[in-house]
């Protein structure tokens, strides 16, 4: 041990470190926990903070080396008022998850010190080291212009959405004059082109600041790690080398020799217990493939064993200690290679059911139909076939996979834990420790950032088994690198459409064959192939169609939910095919498209005979259908964004001063889903407090969504409060209701729908009561608004005073509601994604200069968090489409599980993102809501290919468009 | 079991010397680099002798050359007016910003990464390392050969005449696959590749990709290296023609 004295925060202070300690380390045990793990490397910037007025990164920097340094964190600015910086980020939105917050507000003070007047380029290079994965860095850099303004004595205006002038009549396309141009508002603003049917109102619709930003700008306990935890231990896992091997044995004797071990687990002394990990609803689909330590593993990463210690580094010491005697295996790695004569059987375990051809590795084989296909593709005019493979990525939230697990008082299992999932979670955890779900409890406080990696029971066993081993409070988290090869992964496919095409232009068969690379585990693989037929098929009225499906083990790390589950596959190879098939037949491609796409009233119609309620043709009365749909508003708005004119300009593609570089734009049509209808459940109570506040408890699950803050809003709407009347807590198994979590683009619809439920329970009370004490004989009369109840004639009644007659003075009764909400409809989100880029045609390299979405997403309950998730949303799935990719050496070792290597765009390179918010009134939705989450992850690939073919003519079926494969069909091509 | 086993920091270079002499023990500069890669080191626990107080994070020009010290950081040297347009260019291309601010020069010379813009712009600028012994070596002739336990007190460089670089990367601010930098000189220009070889290496503009052999990886083959590390040669010379 050394001691080191710092200036921190402007209080000297002395403190004991070992030489081996970061600073990160050190700040934390301190208590300053704004400065938040992201990284071992430094790329994440989370746990960034000032040294000598520098932002430096705390991960790679030794405590040591700021002795005698000054060392500010923004725990600093904890004052009851806020700095101008931590407002700035509020009310632009800037917040999603939080995670990396502090370290922004930090950097954004180091660098206004330096310049007062930051350009937007300073602004992006200061945030080049604190990487989001969730704003798309729109909404920071408007924040940190605003911040800068703001303190230099500038005046601004409020920040609030740009309501703008539709350009169609809400049904039928319009020609976009070329020189009609978009507005002129930064692109962080929300741009909301309203619809009329849309009624005003007062809380739903507006840009309300989140109700956890305050928590989230002072960097206050948040997240799983920010709380104190007595006798806490450190777990460490122990991984596999192999992709494939028998455990033939496990000597554990010199690891729990080792001083400091309190516990060693694995296959020889924990409970056999099968279980699938993905996070789903209750019965959780088989195969039941999993069990917490098993005498096998599947890729490299693959649990082994894990130690409970009083350090981190004791228990990295004794996790080298355990020696493992393997029995190596023949791998596979690519989905098609795994149905080949003679691969390796990667499931050969007899204890594992379900598995639809276990020696040819086939987990699931999926189908659905509609119609005859075989016979609408014989008689068709044209026939048409491409084959697509996408790519293995990872959601990479910068919070990786934490959990803390302790025996309670009672000795009941709690598990604090990064989830979108608490209470499925709950219900599988169970049996694996041997307790009932009553004696389980998950605690979900704020999470930074999911994406579907945390859809997932992925490591709350470990914790819990080592809890119990050891009576006492086990946390462990995973390091980056861990995240990388054993977390969850966007399924690798090999996608076939087969589509026939009448000489009118009109579809008359779909066929789609996919083969799903699940890894060895099939946690969401059934689900998410679903996904992809279903995505597959919808976008399009066809009268015939059908989807086949092979999802095989492999030994590639593991795949599970990502954001948009099976959707982006999908409608990369849908949307490419698309153009194809319009450049084939010497069609306009957007018309094409729109000659095809489901409109309004259109049926639905592969939905139903796909995923966990599925149904056969001949037992479905009616096919549900599209009740809302503002597909040719966006297509107007974007086209005009993007400036789609310009793609049939050869002069434009071609620019005369630049030979070596080629321009285009594409287009993709984008259609997701919203929840899984009869299926997705979320349940809401709200209690009326003394002051006429409300007490709202969810079991839905905020990851940085902004879902607290959009869920208030529609109880606040109901209530005639505002929204910071409204206490949002969420979740907690033992205190809120169930909901099914935080996926399916569900969580505004379905747990937002619950809020509405119980709102409207606790105003019918609230209303009896002011009729009572305003003497009106129909308490149906009474309106409810600034926080007051009204009568027809003008009377009124302050809601604190209702609360306060009914919790204290006559009748007293505790005034609450409950409301609980499962849909039968699925309306689909519609959206025109465009992608402008540039490529190198002697190099390959791609330059992705502009995306523009536009998105019907019903009604935006908050212009400012929706329009936040477009961006967020739009910059993951540039990623997928561009540079975010997994690579193996022969062995099946991912060689880049680090940050950097592994790509992920950063402030200071990403393309201008512009979204527009198209307004529709969907009436099965929370005051005409509709999902907003996923449909941003649809389009962006498509897009770049279509842009690439347009700029070259060469189309590139293969994800994603890294320079060397560009370049290789370019010279293919040529 | 700690893999970083011990810190100095010793205030003069004589005792950072001394320090060095014995075995297990190596220079921390800013720490970006070591400091991940000691801490992941297993069982061979390390000392570290952190340079910071010797004073070697100055920039001074003397008789045309301009010296910077060893310790100085990357995000200095990206705004400082004197190193030229170039070089502040790539040493804010070298790291993301809070990394650049902790990264040193003497670091990322040390670090010899084939991949660094800002050793093939230190290349092109001339640049003469000069050690704790009195010792000065070139550039090129460090990278080949290392620094031999030495430690780098400063590296100087001719900061004149104007550069360019031409990268090709996954995207903008990506780690280049491979770049090339060149600089205007009244000799001619000179020219440096990363991404092409086992150290980044300056080569004969006339011949830019003779004797080259990348490595493959990922982000690129062999073959698609050394047309990039062609192409882009070809460009940049242009550029600064």
């Amino acid at each position: 041990m050394m001691e080191i004295s710092i200036l921190l925060n402007g209080t000297q202070t002395a403190t004991s470190v070992e030489p081996h300690e970061t600073l990160l380390i050190v700040l934390r045990r301190l208590g300053l926990v704004s400065v938040r793990f992201g990284s071992d490397t430094g790329e994440t910037g989370s746990s960034a903070v000032l040294v000598d007025g520098r932002l430096v990164n705390t991960d790679v920097m030794l405590a040591a080396q700021v002795d005698g340094h000054e060392v500010t964190t923004v725990e600093a600015f904890n004052t009851p008022d806020l700095d101008p910086i931590q407002t700035s980020f509020m009310v632009t939105g800037a917040i999603q998850s939080g995670y990396s917050t502090p370290a922004m507000i930090l950097g954004t003070r180091a660098l206004i010190d330096r310049n007062p007047d930051p350009s937007e380029a300073d602004v992006r290079d200061m945030l080049s080291g604190i990487l989001d994965r969730e704003t798309g860095y729109v909404k920071p850099v408007e924040a940190i212009m605003r911040a800068a303004a703001v303190m230099r004595g500038d005046q601004t205006e409020p920040f609030e959405p740009a309501i703008l002038e539709p350009m169609t009549d809400g049904s039928n396309p319009v020609d976009v004059d070329p020189s009609d141009q978009p507005p002129d508002v930064s692109y962080a603003v929300p741009r909301v082109v309203p619809s009329p049917d849309v009624p005003e109102m007062s809380v739903v619709g507006k840009p309300e600041i989140k109700v956890d930003a305050v928590r989230l700008v002072k960097g206050n306990p948040a997240f799983v790690d920010d709380f104190e935890d007595r006798n806490l231990l450190t777990a460490k896992v122990l991984r596999s080398p192999h992709a494939h091997a028998n455990i033939l044995d496990i000597d554990d004797s010199k690891a729990r020799a080792l001083p400091g071990v309190h516990a060693v687990l694995h296959y020889k002394n924990t409970p056999r217990v099968k279980y699938a990990s993905g996070g789903q609803s209750y019965p959780n689909p088989h195969p039941h493939d999993q069990v917490s330590f098993d005498d096998k593993v599947r890729h490299v990463g693959d649990r082994v064993a894990a130690v409970a210690a009083d350090t981190a580094e004791i228990a990295e010491e004794a996790i080298r200690l355990i020696e493992v005697t393997y029995e190596p295996l023949p791998a596979i790695f690519d989905e098609r290679d795994a149905l080949l004569p003679g691969a390796p059987v990667i499931h050969d375990e007899p204890d594992t059911e379900e598995i639809f051809d276990r020696e040819r590795n086939i987990v699931h084989h999926i189908g659905a139909n509609r119609g005859d296909v075989d016979r609408a593709l014989a008689g068709a005019d044209h026939v048409f076939e491409h084959t697509f493979r996408v790519h293995q990525v990872q959601p990479t939230p910068i919070e990786p996979h934490i959990s803390v697990a302790w025996l309670d008082a009672d000795e009941r299992m709690v598990v604090r834990t990064a989830t979108q999932v608490p209470f499925h979670t709950r219900r599988m955890l169970a049996p694996l420790i041997g307790r009932a779900v009553k004696d389980v409890r998950i605690i979900k406080p704020r999470i930074g950032g999911g994406f579907g990696a945390k859809q997932e029971m992925l490591i709350e066993d470990i914790a819990a088994h080592l809890a119990i081993a050891t009576r006492r409070p086990v946390k462990l988290e995973l390091t980056r690198e861990e995240e990388f090869v054993s977390s969850r992964t966007r399924h690798p496919q090999t996608l076939t459409f087969k589509t026939g095409v009448n000489s009118d232009g009109m579809l008359v068969a779909q066929d789609l064959y996919v083969i799903g690379n699940t890894g060895p585990y099939g946690s969401h693989a059934y689900t998410v192939q679903t996904v992809t037929g279903l995505r597959g098929l919808s976008s399009y009225n066809c009268p015939n169609k059908r989807f086949n499906c092979d999802v095989v083990y492999t030994n590639i790390p593991v795949a599970g939910a990502y954001r948009g589950y099976g959707a982006p596959q999908a409608e990369f190879a849908l949307e490419a095919h698309m153009e194809d098939i319009a450049h084939q037949l010497g069609l306009d491609p957007i018309e094409f498209k729109r000659r095809n796409w489901v409109k309004l009233g259109d049926e639905l119609d592969i939905a139903p005979h796909l995923g966990e309620r599925a149904v056969a043709e001949d037992e479905l009365d009616e096919y549900p259908r599209v009740s809302s749909c503002g597909v040719e508003e966006c297509m107007a708005q974007a086209s005009r964004a993007i400036r789609w004119h310009r793609h049939a300009d050869p002069a434009w593609r071609q620019p005369a001063d630049r030979p070596n570089i080629r321009r285009g734009i594409g287009f993709a049509f984008c259609m997701h889903g919203t929840a899984i209808p009869f299926l997705d459940m979320g349940g809401c109570s709200m209690k009326l407090n003394d002051d006429g506040s409300f007490n709202m408890l969810i079991g839905a699950t905020d990851l940085g969504t902004g879902a607290d803050t959009v869920i208030g809003q529609i109880a606040a709407e109901v209530l005639g409060v505002k929204l910071d009347d409204i206490k949002v807590y969420s979740s907690d198994t033992d205190i809120t209701p169930f909901d099914t979590g935080a996926y399916a683009s569900s969580t505004t619809f379905i747990s937002g729908t619950a809020a509405k439920v119980a709102a409207e329970a606790i105003r019918a009370r609230i209303k009896e009561r002011a009729a009572k004490m305003l003497g009106v004989d129909e308490p149906c009369t009474i309106e409810l608004r600034d926080n007051t109840a009204w009568t027809a004639d003008g009377r009124s009644v302050s809601l604190e005073d209702i609360a306060l007659d009914s919790l204290h003075l006559e009748d007293q009764e505790q005034i609450m509601g409950t409301g609980s909400y499962v849909s039968p409809d699925c309306p689909p989100p519609f959206g025109a994604q465009f992608a402008e880029i540039e490529i190198d045609i002697e190099t390959g390299q791609i330059t992705v200069v502009k995306l523009v979405m536009a998105v019907d997403c019903g009604v935006a309950i908050n212009p400012m968090t929706a329009s936040g998730q477009v961006e967020g949303g739009m910059t993951q799935a540039l990623g997928y489409a561009h540079c975010e990719e997994y690579a193996f050496d022969a062995d099946g070792r991912m060689v880049n599980a680090e940050l950097g290597p592994y790509k992920i765009y950063r402030a200071d390179e990403m393309p201008e993102l512009e979204v527009y918010l198209v307004q529709t009134m969907e009436d099965s939705g929370p005051f005409g809501a509709k999902a907003v989450a996923e449909i941003p992850k649809d389009g962006v690939a498509p897009a770049i290919r279509n842009a690439i073919l347009n700029a070259t003519g060469v189309a590139i079926n293969d994800l994603p468009f890294t320079p060397e494969r560009v370049w290789q069909a370019l010279r293919a091509d040529s | 079991m700690s893999s970083i086993v011990a810190y100095h920091r010793p205030n003069s270079l004589g005792e950072a010397v001394e320090l060095l002499a014995q075995s297990g023990r190596s220079i921390l500069a800013g720490g970006t680099a070591i400091v991940p890669e000691a801490r992941s080191r297993r069982a061979d626990g390390v000392e570290l002798i952190d340079l910071q107080a010797l004073q070697l994070d100055g920039i001074s020009e003397t008789e045309g050359r301009l010296t910077l010290g060893a310790m100085v950081r990357l995000g200095d040297l990206a705004t400082d007016d004197r190193a030229g347009e170039l070089i502040n260019d790539l040493a804010r291309r070298e790291l993301p910003s809070a990394m650049r601010n902790q990264a040193t020069v003497g670091g990322t010379v040390a670090s010899a990464s084939p991949d660094s813009v800002l050793i093939a712009g230190l290349l092109v600028h001339d640049a003469q390392v000069e050690f704790h012994d009195g010792r000065t070596s070139s550039l090129s002739r460090v990278l080949s050969d290392g620094t031999n336990g030495a430690i780098i007190v400063a590296v100087s460089i001719d900061p004149t005449g104007s550069g360019s670089i031409v990268a090709t990367g996954r995207t903008p601010a990506d780690l280049p696959i491979v770049a090339a930098v060149a600089r205007s000189t009244d000799g001619g220009p000179r020219l440096a590749i990363t991404g092409a070889s086992a150290t980044v290496v300056e080569v004969d503009p006339s011949e830019p990709t003779a004797g080259l052999e990348p490595p493959s990886d990922f982000r690129g083959s062999s073959g698609y290296r050394l047309e990039l590390a062609d192409t882009l040669s070809q460009r940049v010379l242009k550029a600064v023609s």
